[in-house]
């Protein structure tokens, strides 16, 4: 190994050395304690020792020129060795420096208006994460600083005062900050997020949605994936809810990625559980047999094919389901929607290209032992994904426990929760 | 684990008096250290128990008994110089600063320096100007010394023994008014890693970073702003150098405000340093600056009641918690 012989700091404050003698040439043998080269400064003249025997493999000096101090005079190492291109600094402390504390991450400052409002760092971060225009506050800190309990009051009254109720549009959970709104899949209903809501330790609030066709939605027409998103958009939009977190299963996952790609809908993070859209094939025996089920007894022999362990699936689920088809035209409904997405074994929709431009924090979340969906692959590197072994495709209800940590992880992750005050 | 309760200079005696049966190489001298069983009765006992030639006096000579102890330790031994009051180590600093801190560096690597340097600081007996004084700043500055802190006779214990087994240069800061203060101890091999903060009592609502005798007033503070439904989280370093950030910057995160009670003079002080990384680390995390309370720019005055007024009392600390809470809109 190519050891690097230094021009000797010959002085306090001096940073040249004039060579006036180099004893050695390229390829000559050098043994240690030799005196391989002079060096002058104004003050004395140093003979330079070779530390170590080697041959003489890089010279890049002659006599007469002026080296700067303590950096390499000549290389020492093997005959026919060359120096690295980019040579490692020579260690002049050897102790190796602490490893440094990784900095927390820090999202910058907003810039602050022209002006003379006060207000804390922590504040203004805050702020900035809820979308709160730091300007309209009026501090009650010292000199009127803006500080953070002038931001959290601000933020819970304009969180809590936007969302507006609405026909399958349903709070599922109060809280302090940015909403988590739930979107279910294909045949599902907001309802059954609760479970997986009562685990989710974050203080936003949580809003359940009902797709159009499904649950307590408000009739709609419902031709392609593309109006079933237009749709969904509009009935967020109406009830206050544009700037939010999203957690999707199936189809919803699939309408969430589509609303996170709109300009009209704010975006924070997605949780995509078991999306749909994401390859063009699916189990489309599957839609029929369960739209089909004219028994709760088929019904449920269906729905055995959305989980692994036949164990995993509520009979609550089966009965719920079951329950909201008697006597209403819910079954009609999804079958209409069905055919405005579904042909055969195919998705008539693709997630793919609006979840390249995803660019708020997103994981998804599959069961490796789905039997609705084929595997996910080809996501673009900066989505997490999440494959849960013996794991069919309602990781929500097959893992909750997981899957709740996962979504307060993702909510986490965007600093949106509110500190606590 | 069980635990007993020992006063803090029997825990530095049961550390001592452990490694010292533990490791031959360990050897104590001190002024007063042998015969008298020390100033402080640290040492009591050990004379009879390890004889003369590992438990010894030494005249009144400072520079010369931490020169002999930095020395022995660059032999191969393992010592123990006990100096009566920090405000003497000063009569020794060539040593510790350009030989102790330096040597390991300056050969590199290949010298090492076990040298535990045990001695006392602190105001509050009205013994005046050049015997109350807290000088860890001087040593944090230093770098290649450790600088160890113990507020409780449980971290006396573990970190003394940590301290006779690892190989750096430590100067052992304990405090003349924590000596006789009780606290439970774990039976058994109790070694306390450097670079470990403890939290003394956790809280949500402000972090308190105090060390040394400054713990007592910052829980003390906190008991009395808990009535008022404030939780203070109170941090004890235990090691200034080395410091555990991590843990400081956590605790920042969760409380978002900051205070630091330092018994030493503010001007230079290790909460200075300490507010630094905080401002340079956490700034998006605060709320409020960091407070800091600390000892007036002025040598401790002989008076009780002028000592008093000096160093930081447990009605300083809670005023300041007061004020990076924003309670006081006057501030």
């Amino acid at each position: 190994m190519a050891e690097a012989i230094l021009v000797p700091q010959v002085g306090q404050d001096l940073t040249e050395a004039k060579i006036v003698a180099i004893n050695v040439k390229l390829g000559d043998k050098v043994a240690k304690g030799d005196i391989v080269a002079e060096v002058e400064s104004e003050k004395a003249t140093f003979e330079v020792e070779a530390f170590c025997a080697g041959i003489v493999i890089s010279l890049p000096f002659a006599v007469g020129d002026v080296a700067p101090v303590l950096e390499p005079l000549m290389h020492l190492g093997a005959a026919g060795e060359t120096v690295g291109g980019t040579l490692a600094p020579v260690a002049l402390d050897p102790v190796a420096a602490p490893a440094p504390v990784a900095a927390t991450p820090q999202p910058p400052a907003p810039d602050l208006p022209a002006g003379r409002q006060r207000s804390s760092p922590l504040a203004r971060r805050i702020a900035a994460q809820g979308g709160l225009d730091i300007v309209r506050l009026t501090g009650s800190g010292p000199r009127g600083a803006v500080v953070l309990r002038d931001v959290t009051a601000a933020l819970q009254g304009s969180i809590l005062a936007a969302f507006r109720p609405a026909p399958g549009v349903v709070s599922l959970q109060n809280g302090r900050g940015i909403p988590v709104v739930f979107l279910h899949g294909f045949g599902g209903e907001l309802a059954a997020w609760r479970p997986l809501v009562m685990r989710i330790g974050v203080p936003n609030p949580m809003v359940g949605v009902d797709l159009a066709g499904h649950g307590a939605a408000p009739a709609a027409s419902i031709a392609s994936f593309a109006a079933l998103v237009d749709d969904t958009a509009a009935r967020l939009a109406a009830a206050g809810l544009s700037h939010v977190h999203l957690v999707g299963h199936s189809l919803g996952a699939a309408v969430a990625t589509a609303l996170a790609d709109r300009t009209d809908m704010q975006v924070r993070s997605l949780t995509l559980i078991a999306p749909a859209g994401l390859a063009p094939g699916m189990n489309g025996g599957f839609i029929a047999g369960f739209l089909g089920a004219r028994s709760e007894a088929a019904l449920g022999i269906w729905m055995q094919s959305l989980v692994h362990q036949p164990s995993s699936l509520p009979a609550a689920m089966v009965r719920a389901t079951f329950a909201a088809r008697q006597g209403t035209d819910a079954a009609a409904r999804q079958t209409a929607i069905a055919a405005a997405l579904f042909e055969g074994d195919t998705q008539l929709f693709s997630i793919r290209a609006a979840l390249l431009r995803v660019s708020c924090p997103a994981r998804v979340i599959v069961g490796r032992e789905d039997a609705i969906l084929p595997a996910a692959h080809g996501l673009p590197p900066q989505i997490a994904l999440h494959r849960l072994p013996g794991v069919g495709h309602l990781p929500q209800t097959e893992a909750a426990g997981l899957v709740a940590r996962l979504v307060t992880e993702t909510i986490h992750s965007t600093g949106g929760t509110p500190a606590a005050a | 684990m069980a635990a007993r309760e020992l006063m803090y200079r029997e825990a530095l005696r049961e550390a001592i008096d452990e490694e010292m049966a533990r490791d031959p190489t360990v050897f104590i001298i001190g002024e007063g250290i042998a015969e008298r069983g020390g100033s402080y009765k640290v040492t009591e006992g050990l004379l009879a128990k390890y004889g003369p030639k590992r438990v010894r006096d030494t005249p009144i000579a400072e520079a010369g008994m931490i020169g002999v102890g930095v020395g022995a330790a660059i032999a191969g031994a393992r010592p123990i110089v006990e100096i009566l009051y920090v405000d003497f180590a000063m009569l020794g600093m060539d040593m510790i600063v350009n030989q102790a801190a330096k040597f390991r560096l300056m050969t590199g690597g290949d010298g090492r320096v076990p040298f535990v340097l045990r001695t006392q600081g602190g105001a509050g007996g009205g013994v005046a100007a050049q015997h109350s004084q807290s000088l860890e700043a001087l040593f944090y500055h230093i770098p290649g010394l450790k600088v160890v802190m113990p507020s409780v006779p449980a971290d006396a214990k573990g970190l003394l023994k940590h301290a006779l087994r690892q190989q750096d240069p430590v100067m052992f800061l304990e405090h003349k008014h924590l000596y006789m203060t009780k606290g439970l101890v774990p039976d058994g091999e109790h070694v306390v890693p450097f670079g470990v903060a403890d939290i003394k009592r956790a809280g949500s609502d402000v972090t308190i970073i105090a060390w040394s005798n400054m713990v007592s007033r910052a829980m003390d503070a906190a008991e009395a702003m808990a009535a008022e439904g404030i939780e203070c989280e109170v941090l004890d370093p235990r090691t200034l150098v080395p410091l555990d950030r991590a843990a400081i910057l956590a605790s920042v995160a969760k409380t978002h405000r900051v205070v630091i009670v330092q018994e030493a003079v503010r001007r230079g002080g290790v909460a200075s340093d300490i507010a630094s990384i905080i401002q340079e680390e956490a700034f998006y995390d605060l709320d409020a600056p960091v407070q800091i309370v600390a000892g007036l720019n002025i040598p401790i005055p002989f008076n009780l009641a002028l000592e008093k007024a000096s160093v930081p009392q447990t009605d300083d600390v809670i005023a300041a918690v007061r004020r990076v809470l924003h309670s006081n809109a006057m501030a």
